[in-house]
């Protein structure tokens, strides 16, 4: 079994982000990691190859000038290969786009399962995996919570908020990971020397014959608005919670 | 020259630090409170493969450059101090000697296991009367038929009472001072060799650090771990400047720990209706801290870039060492200040580090014998500056 895991880099979660004046730019500082959800999908992935279930993991990522990261981590972590396309025209991409040029590779490269996080933590729009599913022509589970490979299908359970659903998706399938799927590991030292070592293999987007979709040009950005202070409520509980209620109601309209 | 770390050596770094984070970190805290040694992240951490990574491929290692290696200890120091020691013990100190002079049997025995994590190595220098004056040890080796018998005692045994092999250094000759000094394989269960009195520490708990007891212990001719007698002050020399540096990656570690907390301290405490961060004689702390630690990095890297060139940079390996733990200690200091009387409490970091950070001050020579030293060459035109 050969298995695809798409992944994304993006920006680590405690960076500092702003918005230059005017509100046009948005300002990341350049700290980049592998999407916590894509992590999930690559542990999965290693673990199933481990169990000796599949022959072979790799990785895919797209972007502009970015993906390095998340190839090398997915190595490090044991995935055997990982192909990169690294394109500017991928810059402000449609998740149309990336989709097209993710299902491009995955069709090249050849899969019996693709595997993905379900949302990445940037923009977290989830739509990647799903898109690629339908232009491979293959169902899509999305937010799996635990995954049993059976004879030519693959048994997954997703958590609803009134409860758990069970579903058997018959593969080749796309099936993206939530939290809870698995711990992934801290790689070992030596998937860290062989993913230092490696050049990732970069693939021209003309190369996939993939269409762009319209560029999605962000028309502004706006920071949150700043917290209003933290105010503490005095006095014995029964008092504090009286004067909560009060705040509630008359000030905050919410009760 | 160039400064900059290579692109592998970034992803080592973040790769290492991600690991910290996930497994030590979170202990940091219970380590120091409990003072027992956490076998289970032991385990956990050695199951990575980082204890070899200085040694050949062959042996399991990645042959890891000294600055790569920086790299690694500096990551160490950020998260448990005391764990941190007992990381390094088996991946330098107590495992090079029988790198260098071991037979295959021991190699096997000690050397393969401990890179394992599945042997605890240590060294033994220290004694009651001699710690950067090593010429004074009085642990006198004899030789006797087939092998030698040691009888000595050893503090401040890093490892020590867990130890299941110990480095120890002996004298053959006391009159002779560092040229009678000699390193020597003892392992656990040997007879005389026995684990003597626990030191509570006021920091680096954790690490189990105490007395081991030679009474008239035997070991085989093989256990010498020397080409030679007498040239264990040589051979030490061989990893003195990289112990040195290693001390100052351990304090920039410390450091780095100690301000990222204050930083967000600074933050979210507020006093006189602003956050303490916008004060300027706050502001001037961290931007003294932050210069010291940029220097003390240059530091430990321009000393360790020339160990792995193959040179010997004694004087610059002293001033890494120095200067970071100084920078490190300043900075703790600065930083319990920022925390106001929270410094001062146990449920905070910053007493931790300011605990941590003295240990720094004693191992690989304390500062006043280093000063002394350096300031003999400078003023003696031995070290041009």
């Amino acid at each position: 079994m050969k298995i695809a895991v798409l992944v994304k880099e993006v920006p680590d979660l405690e960076v500092k982000v702003g918005v230059s004046d005017g509100g046009t730019e948005l300002e990341v500082e350049d700290r980049n990691v592998l999407n916590f959800f894509d992590e999930l999908a690559v542990e999965e992935a290693v673990r199933i190859r481990e169990s000796g279930l599949a022959a072979e993991v790799y990785c895919v990522s797209a972007g502009d000038g970015r993906g390095n990261e998340a190839a090398r981590r997915g190595l490090a972590m044991g995935a055997d290969s990982a192909f990169l396309v690294d394109d500017a025209v991928l810059a402000n991409a449609d998740p149309l786009t990336i989709a097209r040029t993710l299902a491009a590779l995955v069709e090249r490269e050849g899969y019996d399962l693709v595997l993905a996080g379900k949302q990445s933590t940037d923009d977290e729009s989830g739509l990647v995996a799903a898109m690629v599913a339908e232009l491979l022509g293959i169902p899509c589970v999305a937010g799996v919570v635990e995954l049993e490979l059976e004879e030519g299908s693959a048994r997954v359970v997703r958590e609803q908020p009134d409860g758990k659903e069970t579903l058997r998706v018959p593969l080749p399938a796309v099936l993206t990971a939530e939290k809870g799927l698995n711990t992934p590991r801290v790689p070992q030292v030596m998937g860290v020397m062989k993913a230092m070592k490696v050049q990732v293999p970069t693939v021209e987007l003309e190369e996939l014959g993939v269409e762009a979709a319209p560029e999605l040009r962000p028309r502004a950005y706006h920071l949150p608005p700043e917290r209003p202070p933290v105010k503490m409520l005095e006095g014995e509980p029964a008092e504090a919670a009286a004067e909560l209620v009060r705040r509630l109601r008359e000030e905050a309209g919410v009760l | 020259m160039d400064f900059k770390l290579t692109e592998e050596q970034e992803f080592f770094r973040r790769s290492i630090a991600d690991a910290v984070d996930r497994m030590i970190l979170p202990r940091a805290a219970e380590i120091d409170e409990t003072d027992e040694f956490p076998w289970d992240l032991w385990k956990e951490f050695s199951s990575l493969g980082y204890l070899g990574m200085r040694y050949p491929e062959e042996h399991g290692g990645m042959a890891a450059d000294p600055v790569t290696c920086m790299l690694l200890y500096e990551e160490l120091g950020r998260g448990s101090v005391g764990f941190a020691q007992s990381v390094t013990m088996n991946m330098l100190m107590g495992t090079y000697f029988l790198y260098r002079f071991a037979d295959e049997a021991i190699l096997e025995r000690c050397f393969l296991p401990a890179l394992q994590g599945e042997k605890v190595a240590t060294i033994c220098f220290t004694e009651d009367q001699s710690g950067s004056d090593i010429g004074a040890t009085r642990t006198r080796a004899e030789k006797v038929d087939g092998g030698w018998v040691l009888n000595g005692t050893k503090q401040w045994i890093t490892n020590g009472p867990l130890a299941d092999f110990a480095t120890v250094v002996a004298t053959t000759d006391p009159s002779q001072g560092v040229k009678g000094l000699n390193f020597f394989l003892v392992e656990k269960g040997t007879p005389g060799f026995e684990p003597g009195q626990i030191l509570e520490k006021l920091g680096c708990r954790g690490t189990v650090t105490g007395e081991l007891v030679l009474d008239n212990v035997r070991v085989p001719e093989e256990n010498l771990l020397g080409e030679e007698v007498g040239k264990g002050f040589l051979y030490l020399q061989e990893i003195l400047n990289e112990v040195r540096c290693m001390t100052g990656a351990l304090a920039i570690g410390i450091a780095r720990t100690a301000i990222r907390d204050a930083v967000e301290y600074a933050e979210k405490r507020s006093a006189f209706g602003r956050p303490i961060g916008k004060y300027q004689l706050i502001r001037s702390k961290f931007g003294q801290m932050a210069t010291e630690l940029e220097a003390s990095r240059l530091l430990v890297h321009s000393a360790a870039s020339k160990i792995g060139a193959g040179e010997n940079p004694r004087m610059e390996a002293m001033m890494a060492k120095m200067f970071s733990t100084e920078m490190c200690l300043n900075a703790v200091d600065e930083v319990t200040r920022i925390y106001g009387a929270n410094g001062f409490a146990k449920e905070y970091g910053p007493q931790r580090y300011f605990r941590d950070a003295r240990f720094l001050l004693y191992g690989g020579g304390t500062h006043e014998v280093l000063l002394n030293f350096m300031g003999k060459q400078v003023a003696g035109r031995d070290w041009r500056v």
